[in-house]
């Protein structure tokens, strides 16, 4: 479901256990990731850093020589990359720590590969969706850039709500996206009694991007819940 | 402070009324001391007797009759008999030398009221003439000028009156003055132990009246402050041995989980031990949830997780729970369905989202966990009244009538005291989340034929925005 582009970025894995740190790039590896690096100290991690330029890490909070945390704080003196904290440490007050010092996001150990992968590809799918301004659906290609859509090759522009709600379903692509965090990207807090106006931007959405608007294949509605974009990977 | 005014109302009441008493036993005594007085024979009966008992013989002379002699003998007392012109006619043999044998009219009344020579007279009649009987010096003590204010007399009941009035603002003004006294090293030492509940911060100044009580009140408290300690250390030790275990566990389970998961997804294996890498994946989970759990529980039972609640909208709050649950796992043999109604889009409570998460997570875990062959779950939330029903119920094989019964009674466990009870603490703790909001979980067969369970929890106060916006 990742965009191929996607699978060429420089992954730093930093955790102390290495057996972890197998497995979590085989798990990564799998779904087709070509770069990855592994460390397992945080002095490893701020010289791979420096060096080989990663463009991803996950970074795991207790380590032999220090602390996840003010590992995060040396790196963003120096680089904007990045991070998802995957550490053993599920208080809430860690995960507010991490999340405050700038990482993108921040998985509590045990977790599903699938969920590991995922957020990893929703994070480089919003840090990196400039690079690839085209994105594939079955029936058409959405440019985020110019804010279009173009369906037999024809471009049909995009409103502003229209284009924040496919942004919103294309940062979560391929996982269902809630009525309530849809209706909060495009109208902001307390999205209260909005939902038939989001029935209506969607209909209108579907029918720029579907083959058959109502036989959809790429917006897909989860009754009650809320809708889920697939995108052509 | 209520208990001392009671005190001293009680004591005060005690005092007066000792008092009266006291009143009246001295009256009592007094009187029968008086009756005493009057009912021995009196001086002045004694100097009648006396005078009784002198005959006059033919001749002029007078003779003591025997009767006379004894009184005069017991009292040790003398008599004379004095005419109209101040001369003496007669006298008792033991008459002292220095007693005048004539007197004049002022010298009798003097006699007659007072003493003769220092000694204390009585008189009595003798027909025109006088006897008198002179007693030992120190017999009597004769009250000269017994002469009161008529008024005086006259208004005796309201003189009593006032000098009993008197009497008792005196008595009060000093028990106030000893009171107060009291009071004031008292109060400091009432206070501290009223403060004592509230907490063991209570010191009190140890000096004045009370200081031993006070020093005894100060080391309770101290006492009190090290035994809060030394709970209070003992708990952190505990939540903090839980945490640091569950701390330890995650990071080989994320491999059992992430490898057991990567089998299951291997598509060059055969099917069968595809399924078993599902089963271990499964088990992890469950694992992974009982971690979260004893976890959280610890936190909830020793209060070290503050909850901290805010406006939530149960219905988005749901919603995301169902939605996480599809989107970590979308194609497993257990089916999630909405099944709250289209029209109710807001249903607004106090709630700290992360633990009420937890709460229907573990529900759905729950329903995943006793239906391994796969089931459907159903999400639902409803209002009810001033309440809101969150509702997570299954078309699985369900429980016993007893199983119900026994369930519903150890939900309002601690899991402390829970014992061997074997899947509590799932349930336990969407129980404890729910008492932390004001609310309460049901359970229930559903109507299924499965499982259901539903939090029910208080709705906020605040209205939601109108529709129309």
């Amino acid at each position: 479901m990742n965009v191929p582009y996607l699978k060429n970025k420089r992954i730093l894995l930093v955790d102390d256990e290495s057996a972890l740190l197998d497995m979590t790039a085989g798990i990564l590896e799998a779904e087709g990731y070509r770069q990855i690096k592994k460390a397992k100290t945080a002095k490893e991690a701020l010289a791979a850093c420096r060096e080989w330029r990663p463009e991803f890490v996950v970074l795991d909070v207790m380590l032999p020589d220090g602390d996840g945390f003010s590992l995060l704080e040396q790196l963003r003196a120096f680089s904007d990359v990045p991070v998802l904290f995957l550490t053993a440490r599920g208080e809430e007050e860690d995960r507010f720590r991490g999340l405050g010092l700038g990482a993108d996001d921040y998985i509590v150990k045990p977790f599903l590969p699938k969920e590991l992968i995922l957020r990893i590809g929703a994070i480089l799918r919003r840090c990196y969706k400039n690079e690839q301004p085209l994105v594939q659906l079955a029936a058409c290609q959405i440019d985020f850039e110019k804010a279009e859509v173009i369906k037999n090759e024809k471009s049909i522009p995009l409103t502003a709500k229209e284009f924040e709600l496919l942004q919103a379903l294309y940062r979560n692509a391929g996982k269902i996206v809630t009525i309530d965090m849809l209706c909060e990207a495009v109208w902001g807090e307390n999205p209260f009694g909005y939902e038939n106006s989001l029935m209506a931007h969607i209909r209108r959405i579907r029918e720029k991007i579907e083959e058959n608007p109502s036989k959809p294949v790429s917006l897909i509605t989860v009754k009650g819940l809320g809708y889920k974009l697939l995108v052509e990977g | 402070m209520k208990s001392i005014l009671k005190l001293i109302r009680r004591f005060f009441l005690i005092l007066i009324l000792s008092i009266v008493l006291i009143l009246f036993l001295n009256l009592i005594l007094f009187f029968l001391m008086f009756y005493h007085q009057s009912s021995s024979r009196s001086p002045w009966k004694a100097a009648e007797m006396v005078a009784g008992s002198l005959l006059q013989a033919e001749d002029g002379t007078y003779e003591l009759q025997d009767e006379g002699k004894t009184v005069l003998e017991q009292s040790g007392a003398w008599a004379i008999l004095v005419d109209a012109d101040g001369s003496v006619k007669w006298s008792s043999s033991n008459l002292p030398s220095e007693i005048p044998l004539h007197y004049t009219l002022a010298e009798l009344s003097w006699a007659i009221r007072g003493y003769i020579e220092d000694y204390p007279t009585t008189v009595g009649e003798y027909g025109d003439d006088l006897l008198i009987m002179g007693h030992p010096k120190t017999a009597y003590w004769k009250a000269m000028w017994n002469t009161f204010d008529y008024d005086m007399i006259a208004n005796l009941p309201q003189t009593v009156v006032i000098f009993l009035l008197f009497n008792l603002v005196i008595v009060f003004l000093i028990y106030l003055f000893a009171v107060s006294g009291v009071l004031r090293s008292v109060k400091p030492i009432i206070r501290g132990i009223e403060a004592l509940p509230e907490g063991p911060e209570v010191y009190v100044k140890e000096k004045g009246l009370l200081s031993s009580l006070a020093v005894s009140l100060n080391r309770t408290a101290e006492k009190l402050r090290m035994q809060e300690y030394d709970l209070k250390k003992k708990e952190t030790a505990r939540a903090n041995w839980i945490a640091g275990v569950s701390h330890d566990i995650r990071t080989p389970l994320s491999m059992v989980m992430g490898y057991a998961s990567q089998l299951e997804d291997n598509k060059s294996l055969a099917e069968s031990e595809r399924k078993k890498a599902g089963v271990i994946r499964f088990q992890s989970m469950r694992i992974k949830n009982l971690i979260n759990d004893l976890n959280l529980s610890s936190k909830l039972e020793y209060n070290a997780q503050p909850i901290q609640r805010t406006e939530q909208n149960a219905v988005s709050l749901l919603r995301k729970v169902v939605v996480d649950f599809l989107n970590v796992d979308p194609d497993n043999k257990y089916s999630l369905v909405w099944t709250t109604d289209e029209s109710l889009t807001s249903c607004l409570i106090q709630a700290d989202a992360n633990l009420l998460q937890r709460a229907v997570s573990n529900l759905i875990v729950n329903a995943q966990v006793h239906n391994p062959d796969g089931c459907t779950i159903s999400a639902k939330v409803c209002k009810e009244g001033d309440m809101c029903r969150i509702t997570i119920s299954d078309d699985g094989k369900g429980v016993s009538d007893e199983q119900l019964a026994t369930l519903r009674t150890s939900s309002g466990r601690s899991p402390s005291k829970l014992g061997e009870q074997q899947h509590g603490l799932g349930l336990l703790i969407v129980g404890q989340i729910a008492a932390a909001h004001d609310g309460r979980i049901e359970m229930d067969h559903s109507p299924v034929g499965g499982f259901q369970v539903s939090i029910i929890l208080p709705l906020s106060e605040k209205r939601p925005p109108s529709e129309s916006k």
